[in-house]
């Protein structure tokens, strides 16, 4: 009997100790790919998600110490992303500054070179870009680019129709100044290419 | 009247000294926004009132770069950055490595100082340090006054072990998830987060509802609950501290088998009989209330055996046919 006095007990109190948990997981539910395409991670971070998500502690000081205070956090979403950052460029993009990488004390962000850092890499939609259907001149986002012409340059016989180029970091700075109201620039993952494909 | 007798009161300052920096922080993140953009006439009224106030209460701590200076303090109590060195909870490199599945040195240095502290303190930090535990036990203090106000507040027992099956729990669970889910049931963790959600962004997230639920469930379930029952930091420190150096002990010559030390032990443990164990967080609540000095701290790294009755007691002083020796 005794034995079985162990079993019930140790099972009451394995079910008992679920309910915080539990809890949590009402709390945070998850959001429908909120977080694919349209938010960025912080520079240096672990490529894969789930591996971001599972070495990301939840402190916050990268978003304390962030400058431009551009780094925001899955609060009451997400379900396994709940408390992990994300930079939403639409809204205040990326300066590469580092301190977030600096500050972090897990391996979610690791201190990178700026130009080894990969947040993604920006697309350009040729049907929507001012310049790119004859709307007028533009330039804004060569003209922000922190890493200068490596990243984002001009066409060569268009002076004002802007292309990509490999070294772009994914930062989003020109996703946040494009004067476009339907952001034919985004920042998407590097193996999806610099210029946005229409199936149509 | 002994020195020990007023630590009580410094732990008090030493939470909120440590509750105060956590408000702080948020508003020096908005104040270094402003700084930032150096558009001071641009404000609107009340931020120019933060400002001010900000500028005024910062201004003896830096030099000529507010702005990066202010840097040198970041974070919350379950991890955070000093004049550029780091400081973790104990609790991270548990949850991460189960999440993660793997060890990242950097962390670990992270937690040494907190780690060793707990080896020869015991859960101090429950209760000299936690942001939670300043809410909590104020949190107490309405508990008894609804009770003098004769609502009736359940105080429920459960098993102290419990919180040892909500770490192993949650150790599981990270591991078979592959997300940090201590870090989302840790009041410490919840506050600095939600403390920094609020000012900073304006808005909060899911830990807040959930420390709320925990405030409800030790107002009317049972007293200092989820400290007692649920907390896994509690958990892990308990068991880092079961050989801790400093201890409180009673002196048996001393004691009268008053039983305040019993009241007034938020953790529900046993200071009459010497039952401190491996949980007492060395608040050092039951000295301060002690009258006749009983209690003091010990070097030691075991707890006394029970000593019997208190030879200043009643049960002491009488003999077998129940008379006053």
């Amino acid at each position: 009997m005794r034995r079985r006095n162990f079993i019930v007990s140790a099972l009451g109190s394995t079910a008992a100790a679920s309910i915080p948990f539990g809890v949590t997981q009402l709390l945070a539910p998850k959001v429908v790919q909120a977080a694919e395409g349209k938010y960025l991670l912080p520079p240096g971070a672990l490529l894969n998600l789930d591996k971001f998500n599972a070495a990301c502690i939840g402190c916050g000081v990268c978003g304390e110490v962030c400058p431009p205070k551009c780094i925001q956090f899955h609060k009451r979403e997400g379900a396994k992303a709940a408390q992990t950052p994300y930079i939403n460029p639409e809204e205040k993009a990326c300066i590469l500054c580092g301190k977030c990488m600096e500050v972090c004390p897990t391996q979610a962000l690791t201190v990178t070179k700026r130009s080894k850092i990969n947040m993604g890499i920006a697309q350009i939609d040729r049907s929507a870009c001012y310049p790119w259907v004859d709307k007028g001149i533009c330039g804004a986002c060569v003209a922000i680019c922190p890493l200068g012409t490596k990243a984002i340059g001009f066409k060569m016989w268009n002076q004002y129709r802007p292309i990509v180029k490999d070294a772009c970091v994914g930062c989003g700075l020109c996703v946040e100044i494009c004067p476009q109201p339907s952001l034919p620039i985004k920042i998407v993952e590097r193996s999806n290419g610099t210029i946005a494909k229409h199936l149509i | 009247m002994k020195i020990q007798k007023h630590l009580n009161k410094l732990r008090w300052l030493v939470l909120s000294i440590v509750f105060a920096m956590l408000v702080m922080l948020p508003f020096v993140y908005v104040y270094q926004t402003f700084l930032q953009s150096h558009a001071y006439d641009l404000l609107s009224g009340s931020e120019k009132q933060l400002y001010d106030i900000m500028e005024l209460l910062t201004s003896p701590f830096v030099g000529g770069d507010p702005e990066n200076e202010l840097d040198a303090i970041k974070g919350t109590t379950w991890s955070g950055s000093f004049f550029g060195f780091k400081v973790s909870d104990p609790l991270t490199v548990v949850a991460q490595s189960a999440a993660s599945l793997s060890l990242y040195q950097p962390l670990f240095i992270a937690i040494s100082i907190p780690a060793v502290l707990t080896l020869l303190f015991g859960r101090f930090y429950c209760g000299w340090i936690c942001p939670a535990t300043f809410l909590y036990e104020l949190n107490t203090n309405i508990r008894l006054l609804l009770k003098h106000m004769g609502f009736k507040v359940s105080n429920q027992h459960m098993s102290h072990s419990l919180k040892y099956y909500v770490l192993f729990l949650g150790i599981l669970l990270s591991a078979f998830y592959g997300t940090v889910f201590l870090a989302s049931i840790y009041p410490p963790a919840i506050i600095g987060r939600e403390l920094f959600y609020i000012i900073a962004f304006g808005s909060f997230g899911a830990g807040l509802v959930f420390f709320i639920i925990t405030l409800l469930f030790d107002l009317f379930v049972a007293r200092r609950g989820f400290c007692r029952y649920f907390c896994p930091g509690g958990a892990l420190y308990s068991l880092l501290g079961r050989y801790r150096l400093l201890r409180i002990q009673r002196i048996v010559g001393e004691c009268n088998d008053c039983a305040k030390c019993n009241a007034v032990c938020e953790f529900g443990l046993d200071p009459l009989r010497d039952g401190f164990g491996q949980e007492c967080n060395n608040c050092t609540a039951c000295i301060s209330i002690c009258p006749t000095d009983a209690l003091e701290f010990k070097l030691q790294f075991r707890d006394n055996e029970p000593q019997g009755p208190g030879h200043l007691g009643k049960a002491y002083l009488r003999n077998s046919n129940n008379e006053i020796k």
